[in-house]
């Protein structure tokens, strides 16, 4: 493994919310994390836990609240947005809806030929040679560059996407659901492409995604985020077999059977996420974890490591590490 | 054998396109046995809504029902007589939808609408309505139900208005329920409580389910017998711990295989390659033949359903020797793929 290609440091970022007297939404909330060169990072969660923003942050389509984002050891969070956008050469996102985010009246080519035109790159014949060439390596056809985004099926158009994604030569994707909206059957074709480009083009990915099975086939080391902060960051290996927070216990358990004959203990949690703007006192995780101890509601946990590079934020184990040390 | 809840025979809907005849689901036969939950799965655009949506007497304008018979306990369904299909929809089979949000009305409180559903088929008095209303929302389990029945529906999470909806579907006490993807749009530590709740008021209730899904796994949760749908016939049919032991089918294998699994260590997934032909423009033969890997000159005509020794159904040429004629169990050959 190289050196970390992203380091992010204490990101959080803070909607106002209208009204209220608490003040902010804290969609991101003091999340620290790196990613290593040609590493697959995901990050799972429930809806509303803060990953699609995180995600957003990182390659400064919103602007953090606080925190470091340093690629390449270079802060981008306090490049002016001129700046900003010259950097988004390397670093590209790949969105979860194919329908609503390629624009209906441009023809594909065009859509993919955009990231060069906005960044000034290369000639109008090298250009079309790039686009040609990202197309072939997503499975597009020349014929299909001269057609429109509706004449397209999803799985298609999320290869569209990509190849957009793609063309500038980015080192690092950020790929927000980006299957998440496909049949099964389209969903592992575009999986094997994104497998498929990682190697040809040493990128690197932070793939975000709610379903664990996908993650875990896809991903090298794992974050469970909920409510904004990250509780739990892992080897996939590791995190599979030995989760550690009671939150991340539950996700896997929920997991639908993969055979019906298969018996599975299921710790089935109690209530709903709560509200993001009005989170839980202490441990935000407190409302609805088996495990709850009455310091759990008063007290919040910080991320920190449990050995063998799985890091869990849980009360639990921080009194462990005490009575350790 | 048990009874039979619920028959479909030869169930064929339609779509017009420049005066042709689309077919969107072409003869399709199945029956759900009392108190059973039978699965019906595919991809989208295999028809699937669109069997549920004629089950319930809802298919949108602009989609016919060509032709087939519907019997609900064995008493055939007349498709035109709008006044007898009221009379069925909620008492007699009920739905639950894939999105919780736009399938309640934003204006009007849980509870009304709960008490809409029991006033359009008991004459029972406002007061033991609403009373019922506050029973079903405790049944499928809603804290504090006596105050979340004067609530608005923007009020609640999406696991929660998806238990209102069920207790919606619940409350005239139907004996069969729809659940066209009724996790789809839920996280999973949600879909887990909502598929246990399921389970939960089947047995309470004495229910039979159709379960309407894409995703296998929730399949193998709650499934006994499944159905496998690709653009508009059924492939394939099979009690669910055969449909996992031993798919026949070229299009259900691909399904299974392609599905990530966390027990496993490949690096690709295993895909179909292609994608669903539109229906416009089916092939003539087998509708899978484009993507299918072991295709043979014998697929450009259509395939029947065979049925093998171990019980399945499956619409494939590969089967056909291995018809067991003369019913099932006589000892014939069993088919491995």
């Amino acid at each position: 493994m190289g050196s970390p290609l992203l380091e992010v440091k204490h990101l959080k970022k803070y909607f106002p919310v209208k009204g209220s007297r608490t003040g902010n939404l804290k969609a991101v909330d003091d999340v620290s994390f790196f990613v290593n060169e040609g590493e697959v990072l995901g990050i799972v969660g429930e809806s509303g836990c803060g990953k699609s923003t995180m995600g957003k942050t990182i390659i400064q389509l919103l602007t953090p609240t606080e925190g470091e984002i340093l690629l390449n050891g270079e802060n981008i969070a306090t490049l002016s947005p001129k700046e900003v956008r010259q950097k988004r050469r390397d670093m590209q996102i790949i969105f979860q809806d194919p329908f609503s985010s390629l624009n209906p009246r441009m023809k594909v080519f065009k859509i993919i030929e955009e990231p060069l035109v906005n960044f000034g790159i290369g000639t109008k014949e090298e250009r079309k040679q790039r686009v040609n060439e990202v197309a072939k390596q997503v499975g597009l056809t020349q014929k299909q560059l001269e057609r429109f985004p509706h004449e397209f099926s999803g799985g298609q158009r999320q290869r569209i996407g990509i190849a957009r994604a793609l063309v500038s030569n980015p080192k690092l994707i950020v790929a927000d659901e980006p299957v998440s909206a496909l049949d099964v059957s389209i969903q592992s074709q575009v999986l094997n492409i994104m497998k498929d480009l990682k190697k040809e083009m040493n990128l690197t990915y932070i793939f975000i995604s709610h379903d664990l099975s996908v993650v875990h086939h896809f991903c090298d080391r794992i974050g469970v985020m909920y409510l904004g902060k990250l509780v739990e960051m892992a080897d996939k290996h590791e995190l599979f077999n030995n989760p550690k927070h009671p939150y991340t216990k539950a996700l896997l358990s929920a997991l639908p059977k993969s055979h019906p004959s298969k018996v599975k203990e299921r710790i089935v949690l109690s209530g709903d996420v709560p509200n993001p703007a009005n989170p839980p006192s202490g441990c935000t995780f407190h409302t609805r974890c088996p495990s709850c101890m009455e310091i759990c509601k008063v007290t919040s946990p910080r991320l920190h490591s449990i050995g063998d590079k799985h890091e869990v934020s849980c009360l639990l184990y921080e009194e462990q590490m005490e009575r350790l040390t | 054998m048990s009874l039979n809840i619920l028959e479909v025979k030869d169930l064929k809907i339609g779509i017009q396109q420049n005066k042709k005849d689309i077919a969107i689901v072409n003869g399709l036969s199945f029956h759900l046995e009392k108190g059973k939950t039978l699965g019906i799965v595919g991809e989208s655009g295999c028809g699937k809504s669109m069997t549920s949506l004629s089950l319930m007497g809802l298919l949108p304008s602009g989609v016919n029902w060509q032709s087939g018979e519907i019997y609900i306990d064995q008493k055939q369904i007349n498709k035109k007589a709008k006044k007898e299909w009221r009379k069925i929809r909620g008492k007699k089979i009920s739905m639950i939808f894939q999105e919780p949000m736009s399938s309640l009305n934003p204006v009007y409180k849980v509870g009304s609408q709960i008490m809409e559903m029991i006033h359009s088929h008991e004459n029972i008095s406002k007061k033991e309505a609403h009373e019922r209303a506050v029973d079903m929302l405790r049944l499928v389990g809603i804290p504090r139900p006596d105050k979340v029945v004067n609530e608005y529906p923007h009020q609640l999470s999406g696991g929660m208005r998806q238990r209102v909806m069920i207790a919606m579907a619940l409350a005239c006490g139907p004996e069969i329920l729809i659940a066209d993807e009724p996790t789809t749009a839920l996280d999973v530590t949600i879909q887990a409580q909502i598929l246990d709740l399921m389970k939960d008021v089947q047995e309470k209730l004495d229910m039979s389910i159709i379960l309407i899904t894409h995703d296998l796994g929730v399949v193998a949760e709650i499934c006994e017998r499944v159905i496998v749908m690709y653009a508009g016939e059924i492939v394939e049919e099979a009690n669910v711990l055969d449909l996992f032991d031993q798919p026949l089918h070229p299009y259900t294998k691909g399904l299974l295989n392609s599905l990530p699994d966390i027990e496993s260590q490949q690096e690709y997934l295993p895909s179909i390659e292609g994608v669903v032909p539109s229906p416009s423009d089916m092939p003539s033969g087998c509708r899978f033949f484009d993507r299918c890997e072991f295709a043979t000159d014998k697929c450009k005509n259509k395939p029947d359903l065979f049925t093998t020794s171990i019980g399945t159904t499956v619409r494939c040429w590969l089967y056909e020797e291995n018809e067991v004629v003369g019913g099932i169990g006589n000892g014939q050959s069993i088919v491995r793929s």
